[in-house]
């Protein structure tokens, strides 16, 4: 649909011009006095770029941040991993089967994905804070004899809990959309419906794996709910952090945004560098089945 | 000539063996999603069970009580003011939201300039990337009455009688949290339209209706809105429950304050449990937020069990 049209043309512009306002200024502020000191914040010139950009508070911020930062990789890159792996073999289920068995389950994983997490706050916390990791000793190394909670294991498996159901659903979409001659052809040949799924879905699906990925990582990696729940100085996830360095450094502005343009980051790279597998994965998720 | 039919009756045994599965497969292949929903049902309904038993302080008490926590929630005042304004927020964070969403997918799809789609998709996408605490410290500087950059600019040009007092107006707070909602999530809605609009069938009704010369607003009205009801209300459903559920952008801007006029149902849940220790209080407050998600999540799982079944 192409529409010539100098009126129209006009709404565009403007409509477009309000946009880039809108989007644009809160970021652009944002990186701009990342880069001053509180002398220039005082002037008050927020809109223009300090003369002598002031790189040392990236530098202080990333002091600051980066032991959360370090928690956060971990729990989001395995939570991701396991997801993916957990996901794809329950959604491959959830596309093939028509069993009724497969039709109550697909109703309660599509329900459970949207589970407000306060609704089942307590009783994780409970069952996090009971479950304790056998002590291990090797040497004069020891770790070990203490609850969930305590350690990174409370998060990533809180987070699994919480996230194989939404991958499975994800790749049982991604999945449906693979023609099923594939598999039958494989099968002919003798392979193993585990031979199949491996073999011959897995490299076809290597896109939505992409996506999923994406959305699953970013999801955890900004969650604040459980990361504030289970938040113990060494489990700190990065959004902790940040909520912590905003409460304490209450004037410093500079620190402020820089440890917010930290935390952005990653997801934001992964964002512009893969855009297109994550807008595929919103709308599977927005239109799953 | 025996030899041929034996060989295709194997083959369409093991066919229909196959359209089942064996115990062993369907162990590998679901054995980590039941784990994981068996133990999400398993916390929902011992959440539910916490709400109707008398857990107050540290100590779990699991005897069960009735309703005492649920009566003794309905007549707080501070229960009272985060229903209207968790109400505030399904309204005032969807709607406009969607209006303005279907506004901005319409001037990408009618496309009179060259290069504006892949502009503004990126631009007003890029916050799906961003937490609400991300957003919201850099929100909460631009907000800050004093020295903070709205009203700085404002001063600036000339227009310091525009001036607000933004997040610290008991008035006025909540409505200026729901902006940053509508912000970052305007880009998500405008993808989701985008695709809805993507039919053929749907781009022909235009068409043809733009051959009759019917002007570009009732297209918008009678053929376009009509005809993507179902992307539409997934978008509803979707934009209410990310509403119902925000907590995060008032724990960081505003902590539920001045008082408690920026305070949420999911909000309060947390300050109940973990600060008041009424943790059966918690539970019960968890329990409404969870029945009022079910009023969108249910029928919106129903439909996509049509679609995913058919």
């Amino acid at each position: 649909m192409k529409i010539k049209n100098p009126g129209l043309t006009i709404l565009v512009l403007i409509t477009l011009l309000i946009l880039t306002i809108a989007y644009v200024l809160p970021m652009y502020v944002a990186v701009v006095t990342s880069l001053k000191s509180i002398a220039e914040i005082t002037q008050r010139r927020y809109l223009i770029p300090s003369l002598s950009l002031q790189f040392e508070n990236y530098t202080q911020a990333f002091r600051l941040i980066f032991p959360a930062m370090k928690n956060s990789t971990i729990i989001s890159f395995s939570v991701t991993f396991l997801s993916l792996l957990f996901g794809g073999l329950g959604g491959y289920y959830l596309s093939r089967a028509r069993t009724p068995f497969a039709k109550v389950l697909f109703v309660l994983v599509g329900i459970s994905i949207y589970l407000p997490y306060q609704v089942i706050l307590i009783p994780l916390t409970q069952i996090m804070a009971s479950i304790k990791i056998p002590p291990v000793t090797i040497g004069t190394w020891s770790f070990g004899g203490v609850p969930l909670t305590r350690t990174l294991w409370g998060l990533i498996a809180s987070y699994l809990i919480l996230n194989v159901p939404l991958a499975s659903l994800l790749m049982g979409t991604f999945f449906t959309a693979i023609p099923r001659e594939l598999e039958e052809a494989a099968e002919v040949d003798g392979a193993s419906r585990l031979q199949n799924f491996f073999r011959v879905i897995t490299p076809v699906a290597l896109p939505a794996y992409a996506s999923t990925a994406i959305i699953i990582f970013t999801q955890v990696w900004n969650e604040f709910l459980l990361a504030l729940t289970f938040a113990t100085p060494k489990t700190q996830t990065i959004q902790m952090k940040l909520v912590e360095i905003k409460g304490s450094f209450v004037a410093n502005y500079h620190l402020q945004m820089a440890a917010a343009v930290i935390t952005l980051l990653v997801p934001l790279l992964f964002f512009l560098v893969l855009g297109r597998y994550f807008i595929r994965g919103i709308l599977a998720g927005a239109l799953k089945g | 000539m025996s030899a041929t039919s034996r060989s295709l009756k194997h083959r369409w045994l093991r066919r229909d063996r196959r359209a089942g599965w064996t115990f062993r497969e369907f162990l590998i292949f679901l054995f980590p999603l039941l784990v994981c929903v068996v133990l999400l049902y398993y916390m929902l309904i011992r959440t539910f069970w916490v709400s109707f038993s008398n857990w107050e302080g540290v100590e779990p008490n699991y005897t069960l009580i009735g309703f005492k926590w649920y009566k003794m929630m309905f007549d707080l005042a501070r229960f009272q003011a985060d229903v209207s304004n968790n109400l505030k927020w399904l309204i005032l964070g969807v709607l406009p939201t969607v209006i303005v969403a279907l506004f901005i997918a319409y001037l990408l799809e009618i496309r009179s300039i060259r290069g504006t789609e892949n502009y503004t998709r990126t631009l007003i996408l890029y916050p799906v990337a961003m937490s609400f605490i991300v957003t919201g410290t850099i929100w909460s500087w631009m907000y800050q009455p004093d020295k903070g950059v709205f009203n700085t600019l404002l001063r600036g040009l000339g227009l310091g009688f525009l001036e607000g007092r933004y997040v610290t107006d008991p008035a006025t707070a909540t409505y200026w949290l729901i902006v940053i909602f509508v912000w970052q999530y305007l880009g998500f809605s405008v993808i989701i339209l985008q695709s809805a609009f993507r039919t053929t069938e749907l781009q022909e009704m235009i068409e043809s209706a733009l051959l009759d010369g019917a002007s570009r607003f009732r297209i918008l009205l009678q053929v376009i809105v009509p005809n993507i009801r179902g992307g539409i209300l997934v978008l509803v459903s979707l934009l209410l429950i990310s509403s119902l559920k925000v907590f995060d952008i008032v724990y960081v801007v505003t902590f539920g304050g001045p008082g408690f006029a920026t305070d949420v149902l999911a909000f309060y849940m947390l300050v109940a449990t973990f600060q008041q220790h009424l943790v059966s209080l918690g539970a019960g407050i968890g329990v409404i937020i969870f029945l009022l998600a079910c009023i969108i999540v249910v029928p919106y799982t129903i439909y996509a069990f049509r679609k995913w079944f058919e």
